[in-house]
């Protein structure tokens, strides 16, 4: 099985510095951010937001976002059906993936709000960008150049209304800025095809697991990480890696290493494109919904998923998570699946805390034989986040914080912290596409 | 050039060319300098380490009179004050590979440090290598030369008290420590060669061994419920309403305990759930979901149970460590079992 025709052109703008001005623009490298056009076109097009501004963070600044919802790269498509990031927000679900989209590169809109996940408890909005620092230099967005949208709705909507609200915000500010290279021709163009291999090679599935917050916030339209918009928990999707590249999955888990950029610019992906006619077959992406809440649904999603993935051809799978916690057991399942389908299978995850000689698997299954490790999920455990962060000269969002990793790697709500002060790090340290070169090893 | 490390060897007496099966009782001795594989030993080491002494012993004899053994072992270590001891290799040999673990066990409380040598599946692995540093080598002596080889260098760096790196780097066996580290490559690069080889059929190393989990055998059932105390605890994050104790949602490191000898029930004006892994609400409404006061009052009621343990325990069961929560278990159960409850109904989500 498998779906030829989809060509995609990404054209990429590289950005080098970005301005305040007069009028959008990119032009050698600077961008120019019409401010007040922006901010008036926004309020217009989402009436729900109250508050809004924007604000410039460069990297190496002494300057904390505090705290951020998610990071978006400013994409727009220029040919071929449908826009980016499809889906969220209302946007259109016209299926992505072919003819042109156009980046910007190097920056971030940064979603910069108080609004809560959900209103189920325990989810808390603790994450933060440093623009320098210990954290700066492990985290891939601190190295953006990021446009600030410090946003807040109206009090009167309810929790998931307020998260669409500001969400649908950060989006229309990465539309006006994208819009600027619309008309443009690239500096760099990169044509992404999955055409047949010759000879040919083994073919390779790419499993990406993404949360689902359903069930705990007891609402399938809870704002989160969704395929087309959709952030249900729903059985196994079968994407073309094109629709990734247009960002078929979009909006934030909660880590700097599960935002929409981070999902936009999945480097597994854009490795599996690198070998493909090389050393494999790139032939699909599986979508996976995770945090099922039986053994018999999180059961029965690893088979569908193992079987699509037989279906498909395959002789290989990665698989990829972005959760913790009881969503693991899926995950792994979905792996044991793959295996026993005769389909030789990576699994890429972070680790639990190895103390005491514990295993640092929820549940170790033999089957899930070749693990790269992303190193420990909590950041207490590194060493270079386990004391607490320098204090920084300029804040942008809430000057005050509510939330924070407690010395034990808890969340805890405090009151009364200044966010310009020194503070711990957020108390997950997530690595779900293998960014960096953190890892364990054994002793 | 710092001065040759002064290195103490142990050979069975087989190695020490005694003999086979038949010489296995030779009692144990000390030679000086190498003996048998001491010699390569000793060319590996170079300029780096002498072999200054041998203690060679039967295996039958190690194993039937081990103390009279380790204490010519510890005779060893005082006659020849060593920098470190090797031992072996034993290969696959199970008394061999015991008795190798046994000598380097004994050295290093001498506060010597060690080396054993011996084949992943030799039976004193299990039992000694979360203790010692045993050097992996092949099944047989065909493999002797690399294992000794492996085996020098890991001890030059222990005798010389240098850091320790990875297990793989060095050779030695997983000792059941995991830390943190950098590798050469990021994550996804790692993933997608692992991939490439794992499909070329080409050797390939997990960055994370499967390692099972404890197995816990349950409890004897309860043969008379009626007359029994039975104590309540949940994962399920129970708090006081307020949260007045600071209780976590997740990663939790501290229980609750509560007083329920005067309560029927949990009232959620009291009492309220706080947890990171579910949807709080509905336990919020009603307590008595995540830790069942109300219900087990009414099989208390009708002598179904004799009575309910005054006090309750509870904790958010979310990213707590293994460790952590084996302790916190630890201590539940010491509470539980010092004031004579006979039964615990532990109420997870």
């Amino acid at each position: 099985m498998r779906f030829e025709s989809k060509r995609l052109e990404m054209g990429t703008f590289p950005v080098r510095d970005v301005v305040f001005g007069d009028e959008t623009r990119w032009a050698d490298g600077v961008l120019t951010v019409a401010k007040d056009d922006i901010l008036r076109e926004v309020r217009t097009k989402e009436p729900r937001v109250e508050q809004i501004d924007l604000e410039i963070a460069k990297p190496g600044e002494s300057v904390r976002i505090w705290p951020v919802r998610d990071v978006v790269e400013p994409r727009v498509k220029v040919s071929g059906s449908g826009v980016a990031y499809p889906g969220m927000c209302g946007r259109d679900v016209a299926t992505v993936g072919e003819g042109r989209t156009h980046r910007l590169d190097g920056i971030g809109v940064v979603e910069v709000s108080n609004v809560v996940w959900h209103a189920g408890g325990g989810d808390l909005n603790d994450q933060f960008l440093d623009m320098s620092g210990p954290l700066a230099e492990m985290i891939p967005e601190s190295k953006l150049i990021n446009v600030c949208v410090v946003v807040e709705p109206d009090p009167i909507l309810d929790v998931t209304e307020q998260n669409y609200a500001v969400h649908n915000a950060t989006l229309l500010v990465a539309d006006a800025l994208a819009r600027a290279v619309a008309d443009l021709e690239p500096p760099e163009i990169e044509v992404f095809e999955t055409s047949p291999t010759d000879p040919p090679l083994p073919a390779v599935v790419y499993v990406q697991c993404t949360h689902s917050p359903q069930a705990m916030s007891n609402s399938p339209k809870t704002f989160c990480v969704s395929t087309y918009g959709m952030p249900q928990l729903m059985s196994p999707w079968i994407l073309h890696p094109n629709e990734i590249m247009d960002g078929a999955i979009n909006g934030p888990y909660r880590t700097m290493f599960a935002t929409s950029w981070t999902v936009a610019n999945n480097p597994i992906v854009k490795e599996l494109y690198a070998r493909h006619g090389v050393d494999l077959d790139f032939r699909a992406v599986i979508a996976f919904k995770t945090e099922w809440t039986t053994q018999r649904e999180k059961e029965l999603m690893a088979a569908q998923a193992a079987k699509m993935a037989k279906m498909l051809g395959a002789e290989g799978a990665i698989v990829t998570w972005d959760a913790g916690g009881n969503e693991f057991m899926e995950v792994i399942y979905t792996v044991r699946a793959l295996e026993r389908e005769g389909i030789r299978t990576v699994f890429l995850t972070s680790e639990d805390n190895p103390a005491g000689g514990a295993p640092t698997m929820l549940e170790p299954l033999p089957e899930a034989d070749a693990i790269v490790s992303t190193g420990y999920f909590h950041s207490l455990l590194i060493d270079e986040l386990k004391e607490k962060l320098p204090a920084v000269n300029r804040v942008i969002g809430n000057p005050v914080k509510i939330y924070e990793r407690s010395p034990v790697g808890s969340i805890m709500e405090v009151s009364g912290l200044e966010a310009r002060d020194s503070t711990y790090a957020p108390h997950r340290f997530d690595d779900h596409y293998g960014w960096t070169r953190l890892s364990t090893f054994a002793y | 050039m710092s001065r040759p490390l002064r290195v103490l060897h142990y050979v069975n007496q087989f190695f020490a060319g005694i003999g086979g099966e038949d010489k296995a009782n030779h009692p144990a001795e000390i030679r000086d300098g190498a003996v048998g594989p001491g010699r390569l030993l000793a060319n590996l080491l170079g300029d780096e380490g002498i072999v200054v002494g041998t203690v060679v012993c039967g295996d039958n004899f190690f194993q039937e009179q081990q103390e009279q053994a380790l204490a010519v072992v510890r005779q060893a270590l005082t006659d020849w004050t060593p920098d470190v001891v090797i031992t072996g290799p034993a290969f696959i040999s199970g008394r061999y590979g015991i008795a190798c673990a046994e000598v380097a066990r004994t050295a290093q409380e001498a506060g010597v440090p060690s080396v054993a040598g011996m084949n992943a599946e030799n039976p004193a692995v299990p039992m000694y290598s979360q203790n010692i540093y045993i050097v992996g080598t092949g099944p047989s002596p065909a493999s002797m030369e690399p294992a000794l080889t492996a085996m020098a260098r890991l001890a030059v760096k222990l005798g010389r008290g240098e850091e320790i790196g990875p297990a793989a780097d060095e050779g030695y066996l997983p000792r059941g420590e995991r830390r943190l580290g950098y590798r050469a490559q990021p994550g996804y690069l790692r993933a997608v060669d692992m991939l490439v080889r794992k499909l070329r059929d080409q050797p390939f190393a997990s960055e994370v061994p499967y390692q099972p989990v404890d197995k816990v055998t349950p409890a004897p059932a309860l043969s008379n419920l009626a007359g029994a105390t039975i104590a309540l605890a949940t994962t399920g994050g129970l708090i006081r309403r307020g949260n007045p104790d600071h209780q976590p949602a997740s990663n939790t490191r501290s229980f609750l305990r509560i007083d329920v000898a005067d309560l029927a029930e949990l009232s959620p004006k009291d009492f309220d759930a706080y947890h990171a892994g579910y949807y709080n609400a509905i336990a919020g409404d009603n307590p008595n979901y995540i830790l069942p006061l109300s219900y087990v009052r009414e099989l208390e009621a009708v002598d179904e149970i004799g009575s309910v343990h005054s006090t309750v325990y509870a904790l958010a069961g979310v990213s707590t460590p293994v460790a952590e929560s084996r302790r916190m278990g630890a201590e539940i159960g010491a509470e539980l079992a010092a004031a004579g409850v006979d039964g615990c109904l532990l109420v997870a989500t």
